[in-house]
C-alpha cells in the first residue's frame, strides 16, 4: 500500500528519503555502468520498468472481496536483481504518483524504501537462501515473492508507527495497530502473489529461455 | 486509466514553462507540511482547485476524481490515529480527544498536499517534468530510461487491458483458481512482449545510428516573470492567511 501524499510529517518524509538515497545511488551507478557497456540494456531496462508499472494496474482476485494489485517486487528482484530494482522501482513509484495519484511526492522516499528497496532485497535474499539450501526453484520463487510482499507491508506499518506512535502504548502499540489492519488483507494477498509469481516464472522458463538469457547483465538469479 | 495524462497534455496551461507549475506545486507541498494543517490544508485545496479548474481549465470532475483516489488509504489509516491501543493488561482500544485531533490534522495535511500533487499531475505532462531530474543530480542514463518508460507505459497498458478483456471474454476469470492462472499467463506474455518490444526498438534505433544516447526536441518555453511573481504572491498569501487564521482559531 502506498503511503499517500502529505501523510508523513516533514522530518519523517525527509529521513526516509535520505535512507533510500544510498540504495538509489548504488542502483543508478550500476544502471549507468550496465548501459555504458551494453547500450541496448537501456531499452531492456525501460521495457522492464514499463512492465512493472503496468503490473500495478492489473487487478488480482482477492479473498476479502476488495481488489488488489500485484506488487511485482519479487518478480523484479528475481529477474533483475535488487540493485537495479531500486532504480526501476523509484521511477515507477514517481510515475504512479504523477500519473495515477498513488502515493505522493513528499512520501516518495518512504514508499521507495518499502517497495523498491526492502521488498526486493528481502525477496532476493530469501530466494538465494532457499536455493543455497537446496530448495526447489518453485519454493524459492514462492517464498521470495510472498515474503517480499509481506516485508513491504511490514516496513510500511513500521514507517506509519514511527510517525504516529500510540499515545498510550507508544511505538509497539502503533505497529500492532497498523500491522494488524494490513495483515488481515495482506497475508492472503502475499500468498496469492507468491503463487502468481511461481506461475509466471514457470511459464518464462518454459517458453522464454532465450529472453531470460538476454538479462545476463543483471545479477538476476533465475538461470 | 490514464485520464490524468490526457488532461496534462490538453489543459490551458500546457504551454507554460514546467518550472512555474513546479514552483506552485512544490511551494504548496512545503507549506502543506510546515504550516498549521487545520487552516493551511483547506486553503491549499482551494488555491489548487482554483488554479487547476479556473486557471488551467481542467474539468472540476477530474480534479475531484484525483482527490478521491487515496480515500481507501485514508479510511484504513486515519481512524487508527484516533484510536489508541493499550497493551498492558489485555487489549484495550480507546478513543482520545488528542488522537482525534491528530487524525483530523493528518487528514487535512494530506488533503492539502494531495491537492498540490493533483494540480501538478493534471497540468504538467510527465515528459516535461522528467528532464528536471537531471538538475537533482540523477544520471543521464537513468533520466533517459525514465523517459522511455513513460513512452512505453501506454503501449503496454493497452496490451495488458486488451489481453485481460480477451481472457475475461473466454471465461478466464470465472473461478478463482482460473483467474490466478489467467493472470499468470497474461503477465508472462506481457513480459515476453516487453522484451520483444525492446529488441525491435533496438533494431529500429540501430538503423538510425543509435550509439547509446536518445535526443528529443523539447520545445522552448520561456519562464514568465509575471507568472512567477504571481505564484510567489499566492503562496505567500496562503502562508499568511493560514497563520493568521490559526491564531484566530486558537
Amino acid at each position: 500500500m502506498h503511503i499517500m501524499e502529505g501523510f508523513l510529517p516533514p522530518v519523517h518524509a525527509a529521513v526516509w528519503g535520505l535512507a533510500s538515497l544510498p540504495f538509489l545511488v548504488m542502483g543508478a551507478r550500476s544502471v549507468a555502468r550496465v548501459t555504458r557497456e551494453h547500450p541496448r540494456a537501456k531499452l531492456l531496462l525501460a521495457s522492464a520498468g514499463a512492465f512493472a508499472f503496468v503490473l500495478s494496474a492489473l487487478k488480482i482476485p482477492s479473498v476479502t472481496g476488495s481488489c488488489s494489485h500485484p506488487t511485482g517486487t519479487g518478480l523484479g528482484a528475481i529477474l533483475f536483481g535488487p540493485a537495479v530494482m531500486a532504480v526501476l522501482g523509484a521511477i515507477v513509484l514517481l510515475f504512479q504518483a504523477l500519473l495515477l495519484a498513488h502515493g505522493g511526492l513528499t512520501t516518495l522516499g518512504a514508499n521507495i524504501f518499502s517497495m523498491a528497496i526492502a521488498g526486493p532485497w528481502v525477496a532476493y535474499g530469501v530466494f538465494r537462501l532457499a536455493r543455497t539450501l537446496g530448495g526447489p526453484l518453485a519454493l524459492g520463487v514462492f517464498l521470495a515473492a510472498a515474503l517480499g510482499n509481506l516485508a513491504t507491508y511490514l516496513v510500511t506499518s513500521v514507517q506509519l508507527a514511527l510517525a504516529f506512535p500510540d499515545p498510550v502504548s507508544g511505538f509497539l502499540g502503533a505497529v500492532t495497530k497498523f500491522g494488524s489492519v494490513f495483515a488481515l488483507t495482506q497475508i492472503p494477498l502475499a500468498i496469492i502473489e507468491g503463487l502468481l509469481t511461481v506461475l509466471v516464472v514457470n511459464l518464462l522458463i518454459q517458453f522464454s529461455r532465450d529472453d531470460l538469457d538476454e538479462l545476463a547483465f543483471a545479477p538476476g538469479v533465475v538461470r | 486509466m490514464l485520464a490524468i495524462d490526457r488532461h496534462a497534455w490538453t489543459n490551458r496551461w500546457r504551454r507554460h514553462h514546467p518550472g512555474e507549475h513546479l514552483l506552485l506545486a512544490g511551494g504548496g507541498l512545503v507549506l502543506a507540511l510546515t504550516l498549521p494543517p487545520l487552516t493551511a490544508g483547506p486553503l491549499l485545496c482551494l488555491l489548487m482547485a482554483g488554479a487547476t479548474v479556473v486557471g488551467a481549465a481542467v474539468p472540476m470532475r477530474a480534479f475531484l476524481g484525483v482527490m478521491a483516489l487515496p480515500t481507501g488509504f485514508m479510511l484504513t489509516s486515519a481512524p487508527f490515529l484516533a484510536l489508541s491501543l493499550d497493551l498492558r493488561d489485555g487489549l484495550h482500544l480507546s478513543c482520545s480527544p488528542a488522537g482525534a485531533t491528530l487524525a483530523l490534522e493528518v487528514t487535512l495535511r494530506s488533503l492539502g498536499a494531495l491537492s498540490c500533487l493533483a494540480f501538478l499531475a493534471l497540468t504538467t505532462p510527465v515528459a516535461e517534468l522528467v528532464p528536471w531530474l537531471r538538475r537533482l543530480g540523477v544520471p543521464a542514463a537513468v533520466v533517459e530510461i525514465a523517459l522511455l518508460i513513460y513512452r512505453l507505459i501506454f503501449i503496454f497498458a493497452e496490451r495488458a487491458l486488451a489481453g485481460q478483456q480477451a481472457q475475461a471474454a473466454r471465461q478466464g476469470y470465472s473461478t478463482r483458481p482460473r483467474s490466478l492462472k489467467s493472470l499468470g499467463l497474461l503477465i508472462a506474455t506481457l513480459f515476453q512482449r516487453a522484451l520483444e518490444r525492446a529488441r525491435r526498438l533496438e533494431v529500429g534505433l540501430a538503423a538510425r545510428g543509435y550509439v547509446g544516447e536518445l535526443r528529443v526536441l523539447t520545445p522552448e518555453r520561456p519562464l514568465s516573470r509575471r507568472r512567477l511573481a504571481g505564484i510567489g504572491g499566492l503562496l505567500l498569501a496562503v502562508a499568511l492567511g493560514s497563520v493568521l487564521l490559526d491564531r484566530g482559531l486558537a
